[in-house]
């Protein structure tokens, strides 16, 4: 069995880079955040959520932003009709 | 059926939550500010008082009032919870995601969708949990009608449904980068605000004497108060501790100027272009690489553990001292008719009321509550810097992307490089803002010092993006010409 | 055969409590790195947060003065 490989050489060389290439390509290929990927979102200092259109009851954001006047108007009403009506339902 | 998912828990759902479009191009500048000024106005206009709460003085007082300075919240109001809950979700399933507890691909645009739409489903379903465990534990008075829990469930969980889509809309563009950070910061600086400036006249007394919260005007006050003397209007001003006073004004302000500095210390890696010869340039790889998100991580594990306590011991032991539970975890003293201050072990995990209290009462706590802030911050940033697309390897990739490289480094060597120090810089940079945050909690501030570190440290990250954004559009813009800020920034 | 576990659980402990004292030491370092901003920088960089952050709570400050009236129209 003279033919066994030295060890050290070209082949063991290639195999490490093999080995080094292929552990580089799977952390590339599962992205551990959606900026990993390349699509925006959190990054280092910063704290981000929304990214994607996703499905759902689409809004505009004008409609949101007077929604959600609307809705704080609608408990200072509340506030109001409970004065007047000296109850607390 | 490839096993069990939890993204795929949110499908069913997917009809019911609400959605913000995204813009169909770019919107300008000046509408982008425009939209992320509203945005926070509503958020803070939101602080409006909750309708069917008990008119009675309830016994349950407010225990985690160190924790709301940090997530925008005002008890009693519409925001009780203020943005924790988005944190809270967006923090933890990021994370979760990963260090790969969730199973999400983040190539796949299908994943991604319903990783965000869980992320907001789960916020919601905090803000519907909170909103009961504060009505059981009998915060909002004891035997409630159906008729007032239900509006409280309505009030409180539509104004986290506001919350979230008014971080939204922000997220998606309309506004600058990220909502969350965004509202925290305009609201941190309207409490400073108030808290210096502010003329509400509160009643302080039984006589119905009022004080104002600013604590700048109540020293002027204090200065022509009839009530009081001189001299002691001054003193009073200094160290009243029911409302803002100028000591805690004074060190939130220091707080601040320490973290300008500290924003501004970096190490400059000299960096070379490799297309062209003779083009060096610095990159800087600053201290606070991961900003202000660790201390908010710190924080937002402890209000976790302060929830899951006030649940223990008011829920089900009902804060009676006698019961095991209270015997084990410790039970809630309330302090000042305000405030509940939890006793032994818990009150580990809560900062003094004031220095000298927390000296003579609570000594261990000041080993206690650091080392544990300090560790989650340290733990966190290592895990964050990694994950987050600005890891070393990340950078690298970047860097060969515009033909930089690192002078005196082969290309292939860029990563390591600044893996010795992007991980560094990281986990420093989040335990000296730790320090102090926490440092200024235990001169007793009640939340304030790590509120502002919060505050200054995301105005600083977002004033980054904001600036790059202003070049971006070419400095064409109405609004800075009328402010009179030709580019400054 | 006590004395290999003992000392291996010894190694354990200097390594746990060497941590926190590497870590330190790093952290000084770099530290020492760093480049330190002159006072006319920080001053500048003061000015303008300082500036961007009352003026944002100002404007913050306005929308809750309309609490107080509302407040007082509904308590």
């Amino acid at each position: 069995m003279s033919a066994a490989t030295p060890p050290g050489g070209q082949r063991t060389l290639q195999k490490r880079r093999q080995a080094q290439n292929a552990k580089e390509k799977q952390l590339k290929q599962t992205p551990a955040s959606t900026r990993q990927a390349g699509h925006g979102g959190s990054s280092n200092s910063i704290l981000k959520v929304y990214t994607d259109e996703a499905n759902g009851l689409r809004v505009d954001p004008l409609v949101v932003l007077f929604l959600a006047v609307g809705f704080i108007f609608s408990v200072v009403a509340l506030h109001v009709v409970a004065k007047v009506t000296g109850k607390i339902f | 059926m490839a096993g069990f998912r939890l993204i795929d828990v949110v499908k069913p759902f997917l009809p019911l939550l609400p959605e913000v479009e995204i813009p169909y191009e770019k919107v300008p500048f000046d509408d982008k500010i425009v939209y992320t000024i509203i945005a926070a106005l509503i958020y803070i206009f939101g602080q409006v008082p909750l309708a069917g709460v008990s008119k009675d003085e309830s016994t349950v007082k407010d225990p985690i009032y160190f924790l709301r300075g940090v997530f925008a919240a005002e008890p009693k109001t519409l925001m009780e919870f203020g943005i924790f809950p988005l944190i809270c979700s967006g923090l933890i399933m990021q994370l979760s995601a990963a260090l790969r507890l969730i199973k999400v691909n983040f190539k796949l645009q299908h994943d991604r969708e319903l990783f965000q739409s869980l992320t907001k489903m789960f916020a919601l379903l905090q803000y519907f949990v909170l909103t009961n465990i504060f009505i059981v534990s009998g915060y909002y008075g004891e035997n409630l009608t159906i008729v007032q829990i239900g509006l409280l469930n309505v009030q409180l969980v539509g104004a986290g449904l506001v919350a979230i889509l008014l971080s939204e809309i922000i997220d998606k563009g309309f506004g600058f980068a990220s909502g969350n950070m965004t509202i925290e910061t305009v609201v941190i600086a309207t409490n400073l605000v108030s808290d210096t400036l502010g003329i509400a006249q509160i009643k302080v007394d039984e006589e119905g004497n009022t004080e104002a919260r600013g604590s700048l005007i109540n020293l002027f006050q204090g200065l022509r108060s009839s009530n009081k003397t001189f001299l002691g209007g001054i003193i009073s001003s200094f160290n009243r501790d029911y409302l803002p006073n100028l000591n805690t004004t004074f060190v939130v302000l220091a707080i601040g100027a320490a973290i300008c500095y500290l924003q501004c210390l970096r190490v400059e890696l000299p960096i070379r272009s490799t297309k062209a010869r003779g083009l060096n340039n610095v990159y800087p790889i600053r201290l606070l690489h991961t900003g202000a998100l660790p201390v908010v991580f710190g924080y937002v594990l402890l209000t976790i553990i302060h929830l899951i306590a006030f649940v223990l011991i008011q829920c089900i032991a009902r804060n009676d001292p006698s019961s095991i539970i209270c015997k084990i975890f410790g039970h809630y003293e309330s302090v000042n008719n305000l405030l509940y201050a939890p006793t032994f072990p818990l009150s580990l995990l809560t900062p003094p009321r004031s220095f000298a209290n927390g000296l003579l009462s609570q000594p261990l706590t000041f080993v206690v509550f650091s080392a544990f802030m300090l560790f989650n911050a340290i733990w966190f940033a290592s895990k964050w810097q990694a994950i987050s697309g600005s890891s070393a390897r990340d950078l690298a990739v970047q860097f060969k992307e515009q033909g930089i490289t690192l002078v005196g480094h082969r290309e292939q060597s860029v990563a390591r490089e600044l893996g010795k120090v992007v991980p560094v810089a990281s986990t420093t940079g989040a335990a000296i803002l730790t320090v102090a945050s926490v440092g200024g909690e235990f001169l007793g501030l009640k939340g304030k010092a790590a509120a502002m570190v919060i505050g200054v440290t995301s105005a600083f990250s977002l004033l980054e993006i904001i600036s790059v954004d202003y070049q971006q559009s070419g400095g064409q813009s109405a609004l800075a010409q009328v402010l009179g800020a030709p580019g400054r920034f | 055969m006590a004395k290999p576990v003992e000392k291996s659980e010894n190694n354990q402990i200097d390594k746990l409590a060497e941590a926190p004292l590497e870590f330190v030491k790093e952290g000084s370092q770099f530290l020492n790195k760093c480049k330190k901003p002159d006072t006319k920088e920080y001053v500048k960089i003061v000015r303008a947060v300082g500036i961007g952050f009352v003026s944002v709570g100002v404007i913050g400050y306005a929308i809750k003065l309309i609490h107080i009236p509302i407040r007082y129209l509904i308590v």
